[in-house]
């Protein structure tokens, strides 16, 4: 018995050792890969001073309807999804993304289709506890140059050309820039990644894809 | 017509310095001033130190911006084309600070007489999702509520005071009625706030000719971003390391360098018999 003792030591040693380096490896392989240009981390720069309408006529002017994202298409994942217009969560101050994972939200806040400048933002689940894989699941297949094609109502349709992929921590995304209304044009994609915390229910960080107009 | 109470208004607005006491600003930035024509029936020239700097400025029109360094302005309201040196409404000596945000409103007092009264527009961040509602008592009335959808969110507003609020963006459809009363004054009309602004209504004209009438600012550019994204809540996507990977391996490791050391010995004491 004495004499085998050992030995055990040492298979049992390997097996769970191997074990782990096993998981770990296989638990790498979810990692959401990186590439294109990252945002700088929020800084503490001064309030820029506001940008100011032209002097208002007596009535205000009459509002240009926004050409509204209605389907958001990537051929490259599969993904064809359902897009409606979405706001703020009262309760938490957060993105009020919808609720049903096949269903995307953008941003009605910010820039539309029609806009010049600034971050279009597309918000989707990567998954829920109730439904399983969201519309946002394989945003971290994308690759630089794939295309994305979003339709309006009326079948307007605006191609973009994807040039990043990064994951920020939630604790230090830099929000401001995300969904910033200045700047070049562009889309954002944005749904969940990282870590999963099973007690909280949720991932510790977000994964955002951005592309470029066509 | 008010010509004639105007005339004989200037000794007392002339009087009056208009002076901003409580402007938080930084004297060294120039201030952005919006100019308010809120009295009824009579456009205006409007000198500045002696310049005329808005021809043929109508009722109901808001001008500007106008980027002013601080200092004290002397401002005068002539007939369009007439002599500055004969105004309909003048004040002399009116401190402007730096780096701060104002209109500056031609009015009349709640019993009729024309004055000039700066605000301090508020131009700090509003919340996502959120629009800064501002209502200004500008006329010749009484004191009044403003009412959304029939509910009121300003009470007892009194001229030339104002009212403000970081509200939901949206359309709401408001009027203004008496201060508790349900006799409406003003409305009601669609009134579209839009997100991240500073949307500034103002209550102008006379009561008692019946020119009440309301008109508006919009400063853009104070929105903020969301304070998140929560977009999972499955699991499925998880690329961290279980809790237990580093235990595990560890004691793995133990047991290997453990049982390899004894075996080691074992061989070694076997080797030396």
């Amino acid at each position: 018995m004495r004499r085998r003792r050992p030995l055990l030591a040492v298979v049992a040693g390997a097996a769970l050792l191997a074990a782990a380096l096993v998981v770990a490896w296989r638990s790498g392989e979810g990692d959401v890969g990186e590439f294109g240009p990252a945002l700088a981390s929020p800084s503490s720069t001064a309030a820029s001073r506001p940008a100011t309408s032209p002097p208002v006529p007596a009535a205000p002017p009459p509002m240009t309807a926004a050409l509204v994202p209605r389907r958001l298409t990537i051929p490259a994942i599969g993904l064809d999804a359902a897009v409606r217009a979405t706001g703020i969560d009262k309760a938490t101050g957060q993105v009020d993304v919808p609720r049903s994972v096949d269903t995307v939200g953008w941003y009605r806040f910010g820039p539309d289709l029609a806009a010049r400048a600034g971050s279009i933002v597309i918000a989707g689940h990567v998954d829920s506890a109730e439904q399983g894989e969201g519309a946002f699941f394989r945003l971290r297949d994308l690759r630089a140059g794939d295309q994305i094609t979003v339709t309006a109502a009326g079948s307007e349709t605006r191609e973009y050309t994807v040039d990043s992929r990064r994951v920020y921590a939630k604790s230090s995304a830099p929000l401001d820039r995300l969904f910033a209304r200045d700047g070049p044009l562009h889309l954002t994609l944005i749904t969940c990644g990282g870590a999963f915390e099973r007690s909280a229910g949720h991932y510790q960080d977000n994964v955002v894809v951005t592309a470029t107009p066509a | 017509m008010h010509l004639r109470v105007i005339a004989t208004a200037i000794a007392a607005a002339a009087a009056g310095a208009v002076v901003l006491a409580a402007a938080p600003a930084s004297a060294a930035q120039d201030s952005t001033v919006y100019v308010v024509h809120g009295i009824p029936g009579q456009p205006v020239d409007v000198y500045v130190n002696g310049e005329k700097t808005l021809p043929d400025f109508q009722p109901a029109k808001v001008a500007g911006p106008l980027e002013l360094p601080a200092g004290a302005y002397d401002i005068a309201l002539t007939t369009p084309g007439g002599d500055p040196a004969n105004p309909l409404l003048k004040v002399d000596g009116a401190q402007i600070p730096g780096g701060a945000n104002l209109s500056l409103v031609a009015h009349l007092t709640a019993d009729g007489k024309p004055a000039l009264t700066p605000f301090v527009n508020d131009t700090s961040k509003v919340a996502a999702g959120k629009v800064r509602l501002v209502v200004r008592h500008t006329a010749a009335a009484p004191g009044v509520d403003v009412r959304a959808g029939g509910t009121p969110v300003f009470e007892g507003l009194t001229n030339p005071k104002e009212a403000k609020g970081d509200v939901d963006a949206g359309t709401v459809n408001a009027d203004v009625v008496l201060a508790g009363t349900d006799d409406v004054v003003l409305g009601p009309t669609d009134l579209r706030l839009a997100e991240g602004s500073a949307t500034i209504v103002y209550a102008i004209g006379s009561a008692e000719d019946k020119t009440l009438a309301i008109t508006s600012q919009v400063l853009t550019g104070l929105h903020s971003a969301p304070g998140g994204v929560p977009a999972g809540s499955g699991g499925l996507a998880d690329s961290g390391r279980p809790a237990w990977l580093y235990p595990v391996a560890g004691m793995g490791l133990l047991l290997l360098l453990t049982g390899a050391g004894a075996a080691v010995r074992r061989s070694a004491i076997a080797g030396r018999r």
